[in-house]
């Protein structure tokens, strides 16, 4: 066997070997509590027991302590910016009213669930899709989800997109219309 | 074909007036696809369908009436406005917010003053932002199914519309 083809059998191999891993770790359909759809573990937790945490989350404030394991981690804390905390069921959400021009609404970042074993209380950080559907329409306007998202909150993508087709007209003129050229 | 070497295209009346029937319904279709932002579609499926009506016309009355219809200097002018007129908004919004919005953020424009940022949003994405889009992708798949079809005619048969009927060498 040649050594190229003893390569890319075995990139072949690693390739599958990581397609059944990542279908294995998508979560089952419909969940509503999966990472894509709902929140997304952020592994911070601290111990329920620790005195006045829960009576500091009731009035509406959050530990040092939570906070600033929060921002090591590397996302915006919660004590940096305007914000607050209310009681669901299941635990505390905490609305950041984020630095942003024109969305002055607080929005919702994090969760604070209990865990049923062990005693913590785990840190969730909400994924993008609770935004989107919670505030497309007050926030654009479209009655039409999709093309919102589209257009406002994907515009990035969709300008790379238009420039994509740009390019294959422009490709396909440069090597179709020769007019007897060459 | 009628079996007569080189007649390869021929009249046919039926064809003919469904297609200058049909073009219009299409092209007012392709247009409320595009435009609007309460139903489906946008501007990716409203430019696709505005080029299919362009397709149906040339492909029925021959190339060189098609590019009557849409010349080449027209095709290469739509060809990158859109793209401008996408661009351009959102450079617009740096531009009139003195460098304070974002890329893109349509309700940075002064236009937020006289109603609200919703509603800006709004009314760019679906009348500036999808017709842009819709502009590129129309001309865009024009300009390739031109392109792929043309065989040079025109430069031969000096008549033109008599070169529709005749066959290429």
């Amino acid at each position: 066997m040649k050594p190229i083809s003893a390569m890319a059998l075995l990139f072949v191999v690693f390739l599958g070997a990581l397609f059944i891993y990542v279908s294995e770790d998508i979560p089952d359909f419909g969940d509503p509590y999966s990472p894509a759809n709902r929140y997304v573990n952020l592994h911070i937790s601290i111990d329920v027991g620790a005195d006045g945490l829960e009576d500091s989350l009731r009035a509406g404030v959050i530990p040092e302590e939570l906070s600033s394991r929060i921002k090591a981690r590397g996302f915006p804390s919660p004590s940096e910016t305007e914000y607050s905390v209310e009681e669901v069921e299941g635990g505390w959400d905490v609305l950041i009213a984020k630095e942003e021009l024109l969305y002055p609404e607080p929005e919702k970042y994090y969760f604070l669930k209990e865990e049923e074993e062990g005693n913590k209380l785990v840190v969730y950080r909400y994924s993008i899709p609770v935004r989107w559907e919670e505030k497309c329409e007050e926030e654009i306007g479209v009655p039409n989800m999709v093309t919102a998202g589209l257009a406002d909150y994907r515009g990035y993508d969709t300008l790379g997109e238009t420039t994509v087709i740009f390019t294959a007209g422009i490709a396909v003129i440069l090597l179709l219309r020769r007019r007897g050229k060459l | 074909m009628n079996g007569k070497k080189g007649k390869i295209w021929e009249e046919n009346v039926i064809i003919e007036t469904i297609t200058r029937l049909m073009v219009p319904f299409i092209q007012i279709y392709a247009l409320y696809v595009m435009v609007g932002t309460e139903g489906a579609g946008g501007g990716f499926q409203g430019g696709v369908v505005f080029a299919a009506s362009i397709v149906l016309f040339t492909v029925t009355f021959g190339i060189s009436k098609g590019r009557k219809r849409l010349p080449e200097s027209w095709n290469a002018a739509l060809n990158s406005l859109g793209l401008y007129l996408y661009a351009g908004v959102g450079l617009l919004c740096i531009v009139l917010s003195l460098g304070a919005a974002q890329y893109l953020n349509y309700a940075a424009l002064p236009l937020s003053q006289i109603m609200s940022p919703a509603h800006t949003r709004a009314l760019m994405i679906s009348d500036v932002v999808e017709v842009g889009i819709g502009l590129t992708v129309m001309s865009i798949f024009a300009s390739i199914f031109f392109d792929l079809a043309w065989k040079g005619e025109g430069k031969k048969n000096k008549d033109k519309n008599k070169g529709d009927k005749e066959v290429q060498e």
